[in-house]
């Protein structure tokens, strides 16, 4: 098949489209459905920039194909804040100055939203170890890695946080 | 060709094992199979068009990693590398394994990228496919034919080539149980946390005490291949391991290896530090007991 009707559920809104097969899911995100938010950074999985979550698990979609992603549930970083109130981690990247030009900001919120559902209260080597398929061009990651600290210290419910999983960094 | 556009194709989205191998027992050569496509997908936007492009997204039940204290492992083809990670007793049990499943890529990768997409890509580099060859194994291939199993040692056969037959399909890898006084460890060597490994290498020693009963050694970026060090695992089977003999079995490696110069590192470098990576990680293992 050249191309191949899909059901895409894109931060709780669901979208029936038509695509060709060989687009990308970031193609789809940004040209198809004027999504921008996500961004294009290397195209080879390397910088991060296009981070989403599919089914809550966070992938590159620069190197995810469209057409497999049928029925999936996809959360970008839009859909995150609520009616343009930014959500905690967000908040977090503003008030730690975490952003300058902004454009790998989307990626790491999308990264870091991933680490706080697995673990809630990550140590500074987690956290880097954790960042490491997100690159930013601007900070030198001081303010992020602070950022993501803010992130989990302001998660909201933080009692009722979900399976604490720590992996042993070497 | 870019990082941006992929190249016309069709797509195939089998709904199961045996429609998979159907297809590709019809199509032979022109198909192109993709797991979790953190290879093809770079591939595609860079060298290859391929007719067709067979994804393994719809076909059920192959995404899964079961221990068996008496079988061992079985790792199903669309098993990821997170979700190798996420098993405790391949943390206990297969540390080589779990050690690289951990320093590979990054998590975006990790929760993309397959297992067995690893050892079928054949690139010298893999970190799973070097602890896989370490701890030894067999790849399980499902063809027209019915299905066979490839001990590991015979898989890979030259740079991107393996043992697999144009008709078949890769449908779960299987590692040998855990044995009393088995162990391993696998490290590596990279630029940044994100590349591909410039040197890895993995060890699989059965001790008895001090003394090593057995051993199976692994590296990558030295050879067209994954390699095993034979010649030097001679060096430690049945020796106590004294730091002699660690010195003699460092010593040795770089006159089994063929390393060459690409962008991650040099021929000369890599057959300086080979030595000492392998000694590092046969002191690993024997600590982490
Ligand atoms: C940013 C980035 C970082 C990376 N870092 C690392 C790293 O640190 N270490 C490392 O080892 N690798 C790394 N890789 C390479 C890649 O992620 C791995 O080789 C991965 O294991 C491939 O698995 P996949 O499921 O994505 O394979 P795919 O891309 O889907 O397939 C890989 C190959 O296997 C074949 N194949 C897959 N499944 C089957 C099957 N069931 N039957 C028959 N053929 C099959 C495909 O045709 C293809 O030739 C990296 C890649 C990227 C993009
Ligand atoms: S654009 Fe996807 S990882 Fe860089
Ligand atoms: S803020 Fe510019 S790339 Fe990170």
């Amino acid at each position: 098949m050249k191309n191949r009707e899909i059901t895409l559920h894109i931060n709780g809104e669901e979208y029936r489209l038509n695509v060709a097969v060989n687009r990308t899911l970031l193609d789809v995100l940004r040209d198809e459905l004027g999504m921008t938010e996500t961004k294009y950074g290397c195209g080879t999985g390397e910088c991060g920039a296009c981070t989403v979550l599919v089914e809550g698990k966070e992938v590159n979609s620069c190197l995810t194909l469209a057409a497999t992603m049928d029925g999936k549930r996809i959360t970008t970083v839009a859909g995150r804040a609520d009616f343009g109130r930014l959500d905690h981690i967000q908040q977090a990247f503003v008030d730690e100055a975490a952003i300058q030009c902004g454009y790998c900001t989307p990626g790491m919120v999308m990264k870091t939203a991933s680490l706080l559902a697995k673990n809630p209260d990550p140590s500074e080597a987690e956290i880097r170890h954790a960042l490491e398929g997100n690159i930013c061009r601007c900070t030198g990651y001081e303010k992020i890695v602070k950022a993501v600290k803010k992130a989990a210290a302001t998660m909201p419910g933080r009692a009722a946080a979900v399976e604490p999983c720590k992996e042993v960094v070497q | 060709m870019s990082s941006r556009i992929l190249p016309d194709f069709d797509l195939l989205l089998p709904q199961s094992v045996a429609e998979a191998v159907e297809l590709l027992s019809t199509h032979r050569d022109r198909i192109t199979v993709m797991a979790g496509g953190t290879d093809v997908m770079v591939a595609m936007k860079f060298a290859q068009s391929p007719a067709q492009l067979m994804s393994l997204e719809n076909v059920p039940g192959l995404a899964y990693v079961l221990f068996d204290p008496e079988k061992g492992l079985r790792i199903g083809a669309k098993a990821t590398v997170a979700d190798l990670l996420a098993q405790a007793e391949v943390k206990r049990h297969y540390r080589a394994l779990w050690h690289a499943a951990q320093t590979f890529a990054t998590g975006q990768v990790r929760n993309t990228a397959t297992v067995l997409g690893n050892l079928l890509r054949a690139s010298p580099a893999g970190d799973c496919s070097c602890a896989i060859y370490a701890i030894g194994g067999v790849v399980v291939l499902q063809g027209s034919s019915g299905r066979r199993e490839v001990d590991i040692d015979d898989f890979w056969l030259s740079y991107g080539v393996t043992a697999r037959r144009p008709d078949e399909l890769a449908v779960e890898l299987i590692l040998p149980p855990p044995a009393a006084g088995s162990r391993s460890a696998f490290k590596r060597m990279t630029r940044v946390s994100e590349d591909l490994a410039k040197l890895n290498v993995a060890v699989r020693l059965e001790m008895s005490g001090n003394t090593c009963i057995d051993a199976r050694l692994a590296m990558g970026c030295v050879a067209p291949t994954p390699l095993r060090l034979t010649r030097t695992e001679t060096l430690l089977k049945g020796r106590e391991l004294t730091a002699e003999v660690l010195q003699r079995v460092a010593a040795s490696v770089q006159w089994e290896i063929s390393p060459i110069d690409d962008k991650r590192s040099t021929a000369e470098y890599r057959k300086q530090v080979s030595g000492v990576l392998l000694k590092r990680a046969i002191q690993e293992a024997c600590g982490a007991a």
